[in-house]
């Protein structure tokens, strides 16, 4: 219902109610025990933790409040919990399974005495007890814009969003009107965040100026790269923060209908969600005359089905509307003619929820952060190699080396950093020597990668390139919808040859042919992921082609990876005699006992899994790696003699 | 509503045409012929999949498929530059080498759209350039009332599944599966295909540049036909 | 709906549909009844089946096009096209190996090739007594603890060739357990 109360006022009454909530729940005499339960956490254990606390509590006649909570990006120190005691700052925990949760519960709730040094990360507030965590790299230079929230309110309560001012930039568009919104937007020049970096504003206006019946704005939650996850995060740590983002992009283009197309592999991400939309529903912060105003808008959640391709705009769309997911030549672009062709916006999970920020805090405060081109932050799920993997976000404009080394303590074990793959199957891999690239849409495009999805790989010298280039290609090619030929064929010739290379088969002729090949599918294919497919391969040519020709002339995998090149033996110097730990993790029953008791492996039956690299004891260390596999010498073994009564007596 | 005509340059030569109009039906009526196999005459929006259509526009970055390309006043079009040639080849090369390459015993042998291309493109018609791909798909689908499929043959290009859906009663012919993987449906559905309702038009068979969709009937007089021979 | 599509089976399929199939079938035939008739519902139909019972049974597209009144082969064309959906009942422990990039990176493939010849069914597969089904998942989110495997709805982290053998002696000991349990109350 349209009331004479401005939206500010309506908003004030839930915020109010909502501190009241949320205020009560931090001065709790109780202690309150945060879990982070996001499907990362759930992944490391934290049902487990929970029941852990649980019984330990109940077991120590100890009331305390358990809240499940989204996820923090720390994924090395999983499972994450927060303790707030009371007469303590609220601490962060690491690595707490159901063990820890029992020695937390009797060391800190019971006796009060013992905070638990050895798992605590920090405090979250200044305190001079306790390190805080500003004192570590990570938080110190990680801008949190978007995650600033995650991990620390509940998304299941819509008012943990509206005590930390929820909803107050869409009460501020309300006020000030849609196209007040949208030149906030342009004027920060919010560039997308999916990918291809085009700027919401202008796709916004595009759609803004279509005369249309009904509009309708998407968030693209489709997150297809297989080793991404940040959207998923977002969604699942602060749905109302989507929320927002989506209703200030409807208001700014005057769309009625809004719907979220998450992947049905994100189950916990669609339930989260659902729930989102009724609590914001039943606050008036979404559904008809949205806060007394006359802005009506319906969300609704649609699951995609699990195809990459579907995550470009105009496949979601064919996959909306009960078709295959096939993307189909712009324009017209989905902007002017979309879903039931009616003007249609598509942004990503992270654009959307950078929306609020930049119209709480206004355009010049974005173009603080990042760079000119490219301001605001950019988030990474940073997985490989190095000390701390998880989700960070970092302003535009710094250094994939102060990403890697500074932010995230640097490569794993002392190794050395090879390369780091950027932007997922469209992107690119760049070698150590470019890790002064800056992080924005443009200068990464300028050396060949991609923003891209956001994922990023850290790769030391074991990982082998041109095995990475097959295993990007291989999933595109997967993924490919089949609609045009250079594409489809052409994607599955690049595997093939890639594939014939990792295992020794290839021919000089065929880096030729790779290039050649590469380059027709970006010129000649219908859609971005097309266009994009070969990027894995052509910075792969382009930074490690002595790699490539390693396998091709010499046969030999430098990074030892490729299974075919690769080869395993024990050093017969080193292995002790009568030690057998490596018999047992063999899979295939490769290693025997050689005529001095000591052992060696059957080439025949090993797979190459490297599993006994791991179970030789490390004070002896005699597995070797050898690539191309004409390098295990001859040390002159000779199984020992199998004895007679042996095998009947144990 | 009749659009404005307007003057065009493809290849040094003038061209009118309606405004709006898409490139590749004009320059075919100008007999400047460019290799296409997904276009069907009087498609509302042509799919652009095959891309063999591809020409420079200029003004225009990158290649353009002329199946889709509107034309505009002034439109100066190269459909032979060297770039436009390498890729028309490259695409004919990875079409083909997915192909049986059975011209010999193939039903179109000589009508073959495919034949015709490669001879334009002076192209053969087994590359040697790239490997054979082999489908995974049965040499031929004949569980169908009316007609065959052979998939190994098929371009994927459309033109059935385009015109079988203009005819009346909803689709009967879709594209199943995904990727290299696709297939034209209902054959190789492992699904009931007494339940088609196919009108047994022909429009599907007729449209097939290869010949990988046939009338059963047609198809096995012509195989008896082999036969003998 | 279910009894006038069967009727135009001829015996052979009919004997094909063993009881828990036709179980699951008169399921969806109620199921369905809350589906809008509306040809935009293919697709979120479609996935009500496959996660309300782990696969799309033949008979099952059938009543869904039926049941919006689009063909079937354009319920095939999609049901084929997206990832989600399988055609054959999965395993009762259905064993999904992460081959995201991280995991990839860590060797996943060894621990596939390593459920595969532990259990001698290929990816995509369901073991003959249906104990277990094999398959490979994009990034499920942890790639810190990679290589990750999902077994059933629990999530292990760091998985190695002698963890697979563990996960799966595993799964037999509690099976054997069961089963001597049930045999005891049945003394
Ligand atoms: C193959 C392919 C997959 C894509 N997947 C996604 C995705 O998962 N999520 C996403 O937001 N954008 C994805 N995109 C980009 C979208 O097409 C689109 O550009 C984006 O959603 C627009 O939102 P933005 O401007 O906020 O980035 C994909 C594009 C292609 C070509
Ligand atoms: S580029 Fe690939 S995914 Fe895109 S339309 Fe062509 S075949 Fe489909
Ligand atoms: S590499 Fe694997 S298969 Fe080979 S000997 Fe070692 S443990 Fe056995
Ligand atoms: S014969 Fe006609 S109705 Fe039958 S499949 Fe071909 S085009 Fe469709
Ligand atoms: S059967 Fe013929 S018309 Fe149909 S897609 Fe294949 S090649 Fe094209
Ligand atoms: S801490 Fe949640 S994704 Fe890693
Ligand atoms: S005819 Fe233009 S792409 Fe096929
Ligand atoms: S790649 Fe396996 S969990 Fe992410």
């Amino acid at each position: 219902m349209k009331t004479e109360k401005s939206p500010k006022e309506h908003l004030k009454a839930h915020a109010e109610s909502a501190a009241s909530v949320v205020a009560a729940l931090k001065d709790s005499p109780l202690p309150v025990i945060y879990v982070g339960a996001a499907t990362c956490g759930l992944a490391a254990g934290a049902l487990e933790t929970i029941a852990g606390f649980e019984e330990a509590l109940k077991d120590n006649g100890i009331e305390a409040e358990i809240r499940k909570v989204g996820c923090l990006g720390h994924c090395y120190a999983e499972p994450l919990v927060i303790i707030q005691n009371p007469g303590f700052p609220s601490l962060l925990y690491q690595k707490i399974g159901a063990g820890e949760a029992g020695i937390l519960v009797r060391s800190f709730l019971k006796d009060g005495s013992d905070p638990c040094y050895e798992y605590l990360i920090g405090a979250l507030e200044a305190d001079e007890n306790f390190p805080t965590l500003m004192d570590y790299p990570r938080y110190l230079y990680e801008n949190r814009v978007v995650m600033e929230h995650c991990g620390l309110i509940d998304p299941k309560e819509v008012d943990h969003y509206l005590a930390v001012g929820g909803y107050e930039s869409l009460a501020a568009g309300l006020e000030k009107g849609g196209a007040w919104v949208l030149d906030e937007v342009k004027a920060a020049n919010l560039r997308g965040r999916g990918g291809a970096g085009f700027p919401a504003g202008k796709k916004w206006e595009i759609a803004r100026g279509v005369e249309a019946s009904s509009k309708m704005v998407i968030c693209n939650g489709d997150e297809g790269d297989p080793g991404a996850y940040m959207d998923r995060t977002l969604l699942e740590s602060n749905p109302h923060q989507v929320l927002e983002g989506l209703a200030l992009a409807a208001l700014a283009i005057g769309a009625d209908r809004a719907l979220l197309y998450i992947r049905a592999e994100y189950p916990l991400a669609v339930k989260i969600m659902e729930a989102a939309i009724i609590q914001a529903e039943a606050k008036n912060l979404l559904g008809e005359n949205i806060l007394g105003s006359d802005f009506s808008l319906a969300v609704t959640v649609f699951q995609g089905s699990g195809a990459f391709v579907c995550g470009e705009e105009t496949a979601l769309i064919e996959s909306l509307s009960g078709r295959r997911g096939m993307p189909k030549v712009r324009p017209p672009y989905p902007a002017v003619s979309g879903f039931a062709e009616l003007p249609t916006i598509i942004n990503n999970v992270k654009t959307l929820s950078t929306v609020p920020s930049i119209i709480k805090n206004g355009a010049e405060w974005f173009h603080g952060i990042g760079t000119a081109e490219s301001p605001g932050t950019a988030i990474f799920s940073v997985v490989g190699e190095v000390e701390y993997p998880g989700l960070v976000e970092v302003p535009m404009g710094v250094t994939l080396e102060h990403l890697v080394v500074d932010v995230c303590g640097g490569i794993k074990n002392g190794k050395e950093l090879k390369a780091v793959q950027i932007g997922g199957p469209s992107g690119g891999c760049l070698p150590a020597s470019l890790m002064e690239t800056e992080i924005d849409f443009d200068s990464l495009k300028s050396v060949g990668a991609m923003m891209g999805s956001g994922g990023l790989v850290v790769m030391n010298e074991d990982t082998c390139m041109v095995e990475v280039a097959r295993y990007f290609t291989d999933f595109t090619q997967g993924e490919s919808c089949g609609k045009c030929t250079f594409c489809r064929i052409g994607t599955r010739h690049l595997r093939e040859i890639l594939q014939s290379i990792t295992v020794g088969e290839g021919e000089m002729s065929d880096l030729d042919d790779l290039a050649e090949i590469s380059e027709a599918v970006v010129a000649g294919s219908l859609c971005s992921l097309g266009k994009t497919a070969p990027n894995p391969v052509i910075t792969t040519l382009r930074f490690f082609r002595d790699e490539y020709v390693a396998h091709i002339e010499e046969k030999r995998c430098p990074a030892r990876m490729c299974r075919t090149l690769t080869a395993f033996y024990i050093d017969l110097e080193a292995c002790a005699r009568g030690c057998d730990a490596c018999v047992a993790c063999c899979p295939t029953e490769a290693i025997f006992t050689t005529s001095n008791r000591k052992k060696a492996i059957d080439q025949e039956k090993c797979v190459k899994c490297g599993e006994c690299v791991y179970a030789c004891p490390p004070e002896y260390d005699a597995v070797r790696r050898v690539s191309p596999p004409e390098l295990i010498p001859d040390q002159g073994v000779e199984p020992l003699p199998v004895k007679e009564n042996e095998e009947g007596d144990a | 509503m009749s659009a404005e005509m307007v003057t065009i340059t493809v290849d040094d030569k003038e061209i009118t045409a309606p405004a709006g109009s898409y490139l590749l039906p004009v320059c075919l009526e100008n007999d400047i012929y460019i290799p296409n196999l997904c276009y069907v005459e009087g498609m509302e929006k042509p799919p652009a999949s095959c891309r063999l259509c591809l020409v420079e526009i200029e003004g225009v970055k990158g290649p353009q498929v002329s199946c889709r390309s509107e034309i505009f006043a002034g439109m100066v079009v190269k459909t032979n530059s060297e770039e436009i040639l390498k890729l028309r080849q490259i695409a004919f090369r990875l079409l083909v080498s997915t192909n049986d390459g059975s011209c010999r015993t193939c039903i179109s042998n000589r009508s073959c759209e495919l034949q015709q291309i490669a001879k334009f493109l002076k192209q053969p018609l087994k590359t040697k350039r790239l490997r054979h791909i082999d489908r995974d798909y049965p040499e031929l689908i004949d569980d169908h009332p009316y007609l065959v499929y052979e998939p190994k043959k098929c371009l994927l290009c459309g033109r059935c599944v385009h015109v079988c859906s203009t005819i009346e009663k909803g689709y009967k012919l879709s594209f199943a599966k995904r990727g290299m993987d696709t297939i034209v449906s209902f054959f190789g559905s492992e699904l009931d295909p007494a339940s088609v309702d196919c009108q047994d038009c022909f429009a599907c068979t007729e449209v097939c540049p290869v010949g990988s969709l046939s009338s059963k009937e047609k198809w096995k007089a012509f195989i008896a036909g082999l036969d003998k021979k | 709906m279910l009894d006038r599509i069967l009727a135009t089976l001829d015996e052979s399929e009919k004997a094909a549909i063993d009881e828990e199939e036709l179980a699951v079938l008169k399921a969806v035939a109620d199921e369905l009844l809350s589906v809008p008739q509306e040809s935009l519902q293919l697709l979120p139909a479609l996935q009500m089946i496959q996660t309300k019972h782990g696969y799309l049974p033949r008979l099952a597209l059938r009543m869904v096009a039926e049941h919006l009144a689009v063909t079937i082969g354009n319920v095939y064309g999609i049901a084929t096209f997206y990832n989600q959906f399988r055609f054959n009942p999965p395993g009762r422990n259905p064993i999904k190996v992460c081959l995201g990039t991280a995991c990839h990176v860590k060797g996943g493939e060894i621990i596939l090739e390593n459920f595969e010849r532990r259990l001698g069914i290929k990816e995509n597969e369901t073991s003959e007594d249906r104990e277990y089904s094999l398959e490979r998942v994009a990034c499920i989110g942890c790639c810190a603890l990679a290589p990750a495997v999902v077994v059933g709805e629990k999530v292990e982290a760091y998985v190695t060739p002698s963890k697979v053998e563990g996960i799966i002696t595993e799964i037999e000991v509690r099976k054997e357990m069961a089963a001597r349990e049930q045999e005891k109350n049945e003394d």
